[in-house]
């Protein structure tokens, strides 16, 4: 589905992904773990174009992405939750869900009939600007947002970072309900191992920007986990 | 009173058409457009050449002036400004080569005085042109006899001023363009082509200016230097109002202009300007960001 091959990439000068080869399997969750600062997030960004700089293969549906623009990825069908979740505080909920609709295919400028049901909180609420939300609200518009591009694929970068307990249940149903009933390619930062092994088939380790170990869910042993996550 | 206070509002009007595009390419896309107020100046001149070799007025000027800029804009953009992005002082620099290239075009007649052709309208000389009959005279309004051709200025600018909010808070356009003030990064990824959307933007910011520079047309005389102080009168309302501001932008053409108008009633126009000028230090040193800015960020 979704092939990095040797992916390099830079941020100024300095290199933050020094040859990262894996392959995410279609319909599936892909789990990314590691340490702060292993490269995690530049992974992401450097699948969506958005480093200074970057080489190496992306490889979705067997066209190669990396030399094309961050839009064209995006309507190539790879949707992207950034770690800050990049909600626009001045647009309302629906101004903000309706931006990820620039990359629908179908050119469909609307928001999605799962949103409500999802989230019901943002469909009452479609007139507020983003700004007010809470954390965990931010996070479901950015999935509402990522959702309205009517995706393939898409990267969700620590959707459990900071935000009520309450809420990281839902958002992890959410993110289940992404790969079962919509059939998405998910591919999810996360350092909740326990979350990763509930919802991913396959997982890739990072250390330093290369990755350490990968594999199918099973294979992640405690022992790994100690190995590269604990400080 | 009441007058000056008008004379003050036509002053704003024309500003605010120059501020506009300048708060846009510099908020969306950190670009520093010296060039932006030779749209002015080549606007002042399509209306010039309109009028003599056309036989067109001013009004008729105004859209042929918008088209013509917004395309040099374009142009510009594609050539120059696109290959900057992200490298304000570089901007500056180039923007303003520029700006000194298409003074120089418009002095040489674009090269053909070196051949021994020239064009009138063109050359280093000051030019003129006529306000439309309909135009001239004084209206009454409330028991005050106004000048036509200013209330023409400030209705047109009010006209341009709504179509620009309705296209930044109304169309796709403007969503698109308001996303990448914001977030350009997250907009990209939202599938919003960045660098179209940008050359649209400049694009139509320079046809502002263009319209703008027929305005003043009307009761200034045109030299190919005038665009110089417009920069610099746009620069000013932009960082007194706050960069990304499309309301800042308005409420400082305002200010500014009025302050000019006031000051220069009572004293002159060098003391005008440089109460305006004063104004905008003081502004800038209690508050560097503008009146008018996005809370957080
Ligand atoms: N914008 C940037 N400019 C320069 N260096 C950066 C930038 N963003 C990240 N880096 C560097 O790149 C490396 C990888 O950072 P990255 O944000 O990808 O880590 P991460 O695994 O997502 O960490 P975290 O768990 O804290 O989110 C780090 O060394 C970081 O300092
Ligand atoms: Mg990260």
């Amino acid at each position: 589905m979704l092939d990095l091959i040797n992916l390099e990439s830079y941020y100024g000068r300095s290199k933050a992904l020094n040859g990262i080869t894996l392959s995410i399997p279609k319909g599936e969750i892909t789990g990314i773990a590691g340490r702060n600062g292993t490269g995690k997030t530049t992974l992401l960004k450097t699948i969506m174009g958005l480093t200074d700089d970057s080489s190496g293969q992306i490889r979705l549906s067997d066209k190669d992405l990396i030399t094309c623009p961050t839009h064209e990825r995006a309507l190539s069908g790879i949707a992207y939750v950034p770690q800050g979740r990049g909600i626009i505080p001045e647009f309302t909920v629906r101004e903000n869900i309706l931006m990820g609709a620039f990359a629908n295919r179908a050119g469909k400028r609307s928001i999605p009939e799962i949103v409500p049901e999802l989230f019901p909180y943002l469909a009452d609420n479609m007139s507020r600007p983003g700004g007010v939300l809470s954390g965990g609200q931010q996070q479901q518009l950015a999935i509402a947002r990522a959702l309205a591009a009517e995706p393939d694929v898409v990267l969700l970068d620590e959707p459990n970072e900071g935000i009520q307990p309450s809420i990281v249940e839902e958002i992890e149903a959410v993110i289940l309900r992404m790969k079962d009933d919509l059939g998405l390619t998910v591919v999810l930062v996360e350092q909740n191992i326990g979350f990763l092994r509930r919802a991913a088939s396959s997982f890739a380790m990072l250390e330093k920007g290369r990755v350490v170990e990968a594999g199918k869910i099973d294979a992640l042993s405690d022992e790994m986990v100690e190995r590269h996550m604990t400080i | 009173m009441f007058d000056v206070l008008f004379i003050g509002l036509s002053l704003s009007s024309i500003l605010l058409l120059v501020a506009l595009g300048l708060a846009v390419t510099y908020g969306a896309m950190g670009i520093i457009n010296m060039a932006h107020g030779e749209m002015v100046m080549l606007g002042a001149y399509v209306s010039v050449l309109a009028n003599i070799w056309l036989g067109a007025n001013l009004l008729v000027a105004i859209p042929i002036a918008f088209v013509v800029t917004a395309l040099i804009g374009l142009v510009i953009e594609r050539l120059v400004v696109r290959r900057l992005y992200g490298r304000l002082l570089d901007t500056l620099l180039a923007t303003w080569g520029i700006a000194i290239i298409l003074q120089q075009a418009i002095r040489l007649e674009f090269g053909l005085s070196f051949f021994g052709i020239h064009v009138k309208g063109l050359g280093s000389g000051l030019q003129n042109v006529p306000v439309p009959q309909a135009l001239q005279g004084t209206v009454s309004i409330l028991g005050q006899d106004l000048n036509a051709y200013r209330i023409f200025i400030v209705a047109m600018t009010l006209v341009l001023a709504v179509a620009t909010w309705a296209v930044m808070y109304r169309t796709s356009l403007g969503m698109k363009v308001r996303a990448i003030i914001r977030n350009p990064g997250m907009a990209a990824a939202c599938g919003i082509d960045v660098k179209r959307t940008n050359a649209i933007t400049f694009a139509l910011g320079s046809g502002l200016a263009g319209v703008a520079g027929v305005l003043m047309a009307g009761f200034k005389t045109v030299a190919p230097d005038m665009g110089a102080t417009m920069v610099v009168d746009g620069f000013m309302v932009v960082v007194t109002g706050g960069v990304g501001s499309l309301f800042g932008t308005i409420a400082a053409s305002g200010l500014l202009g009025e302050f000019n108008a006031l000051v220069a009633m009572v004293s002159n126009d060098i003391i005008g300007r440089a109460a305006v000028f004063a104004v905008v230090i003081c502004v800038i040193l209690i508050k560097p960001a503008g009146l008018f800015t996005f809370k957080g960020r």
